[in-house]
């Protein structure tokens, strides 16, 4: 074998690198890694990735014995791995250990104050927020549109040092490389939950509560009741 | 190890379209339009045709690895190196597509977009200003004419071009790829911070990472975009060094202009393009 990869090669691995795109770009699993809205590109991309392939592996045949062959560079083998890597690996959206790690998203408390947090859910004595919307409530000088309401947070378990753990999801503004973590404290939440576990938490609010590990105060929630729930399909918020 | 695998997909799988849109228009134009055509419309003077060659770069979309072919045959073709040699610095860094990336990259942030195209011009063109000075024609070795197959129909040609440009590229990518994710995950988060904190120091290892990561241009606005604890200032830096001086332009520099020209080319463009950024940055960012 070659180290370069002669012209046939390289075919091949674009048609893999267009199909493997597609196919990523065709189920739910691209949200593991990019936004929703980014999967028309993603089509287009992989279409003519694969097009260029195609072309090139039906066109070649009659004149691949005309002339010298120039090889391709070293470097285009690596093409191999990322198709390589969604098909043996199939990486998950990134979870509980990312958490951990990630920058917290910033948040901007608006100067204005809010005029209050809306209905709650037809049929139900609770309002489901999103994270990033809890946070920026919790953080407002003037709480007093979450006081006496219930509220439905849903996102995963990640551990927390100073005892029960974080409701958390992560953020993406383009794909999961600028991943950023929302965590809202559970401080009473109970162990039987495991890291990386969805759940729905209904609880009311209280005071954003500085974890001696973070330094920092963030959002916290008074869970009344916790429920296992299925991963939504995109998981990043 | 799997966050690794995410963050290393998602960065492939972001930057792709970018890509190939990028690909498939430096094809386009390499194969349509005759190199002839840039020596006719650049001014006699060298001193005017460099400017003018920078903005020129706006039309040729494509990675630096696209522009340093490009810029071999437009010397061979008689435009003075000066030009060039702005033109090659500036093809990258401003064209369309990256700075559309960079818009998506950056979302509620323009004045990034501006930041970058203003100073990754101002390097192109200084750079050729310096080299219209003191450049000596002998650090130069002249590119051989690109082979091209007896007979080939443009079509065909587009479709080499796209294929040789996609699997480069496309490596390079995934190098670059690679060593985010490896970032990502693996550089301790307290580490950053600590050296984000300081204005100095994030500017000097954003510049370096720049160098080291070598990451495509149509590619590395996301990239920095994820560094969220670097100043604004800081990550400009890393955008403008970026596509002028890095590990595999250097290389491929060396291979089309000989490696007396990249031993001094390289270090003065990564001089000015940080002193260029830093100063963009304080006054627009």
């Amino acid at each position: 074998m070659s180290a370069r990869p002669d012209r046939t090669t390289q075919h091949v691995l674009l048609l893999l690198l267009g199909v493997v795109t597609l196919v990523v770009a065709g189920s739910d699993r691209y949200l593991d890694y990019v936004r929703a809205g980014f999967r028309p590109f993603l089509l287009v991309a992989g279409a003519v990735v694969l097009a260029v392939a195609v072309v090139g592996l039906l066109g070649r045949r009659p004149a691949s014995r005309s002339g010298h062959e120039h090889p391709g560079p070293a470097v285009g083998w690596l093409l191999a791995a990322p198709v390589a890597v969604v098909l043996v690996v199939a990486p998950p959206a990134l979870g509980a250990y990312s958490a951990d790690r990630l920058p917290a998203t910033p948040v901007t408390v608006a100067g204005s104050p809010p005029p209050g947090i809306g209905a709650d859910d037809p049929g139900t004595d609770h309002r489901t927020m999103t994270l990033l919307a809890y946070t920026i409530w919790s953080a407002q000088p003037d709480t007093s549109a979450l006081a006496d309401r219930r509220v439905r947070l849903v996102g995963f378990v990640s551990p927390r040092e100073a005892g029960g753990w974080y409701l958390t999801r992560l953020r993406v503004n383009c794909c999961a490389a600028d991943a950023t973590a929302l965590r809202v404290a559970v401080p009473d939440g109970s162990a039987e939950f495991a890291p990386d576990q969805w759940v729905e938490v209904v609880g009311g609010f209280t005071e954003p509560v500085v974890d001696p590990a973070v330094g920092f105060a963030q959002p916290a929630v008074d869970a009344l009741w916790v429920r296992r729930v299925e991963a939504p399909a995109e998981t990043y918020e | 190890m799997l966050a690794w695998s995410t963050v290393f997909v998602a960065v492939c799988l972001q930057a792709l379209p970018f890509l190939v849109l990028g690909v498939a228009l430096s094809a386009a134009i390499s194969t349509f339009v005759p190199p002839s055509f840039f020596a006719r419309v650049l001014p006699r003077h060298p001193a005017l045709a460099v400017p003018v060659a920078g903005v020129a770069g706006v039309v040729l979309p494509g990675c630096e690895c696209a522009s340093v072919p490009v810029a071999g045959s437009l010397v061979r073709r008689g435009v003075p190196p000066a030009a060039a040699f702005a033109f090659l610095l500036a093809a990258p860094a401003i064209n369309p597509v990256v700075l559309v990336a960079t818009a998506v990259a950056f979302p509620g942030r323009p004045e990034m977009v501006g930041a970058r195209f203003v100073a990754s011009l101002a390097v192109a063109v200084l750079m050729g200003w310096l080299w219209s000075l003191w450049g000596r024609s002998g650090w130069l070795r002249l590119p051989a004419p690109v082979a091209t197959a007896p007979g080939a129909t443009r079509v065909r040609a587009f479709g080499d071009a796209m294929q040789h440009d996609l699997v480069h590229a496309g490596g390079f990518l995934v190098v670059g790829a690679a060593t985010a994710a490896t970032l990502a995950v693996l550089v301790p988060r307290r580490w950053l911070d600590a050296v984000a904190g300081s204005p100095l120091l994030s500017v000097l290892v954003l510049a370096g990472l720049a160098v080291v990561l070598a990451i495509c241009s149509e590619a590395d606005a996301f990239v920095a975009a994820s560094l969220t604890s670097f100043s604004l200032t800081s990550r400009l830096v890393f955008l403008v060094v970026g596509p002028a001086v890095d590990v595999k332009l250097v290389a491929l520099q060396a291979g089309t202009f000989g490696g007396r020209f990249a031993v001094r080319f390289a270090p003065v463009t990564l001089v000015v393009a940080v002193l260029v950024a830093v100063g963009v940055g304080e006054v627009l960012l």
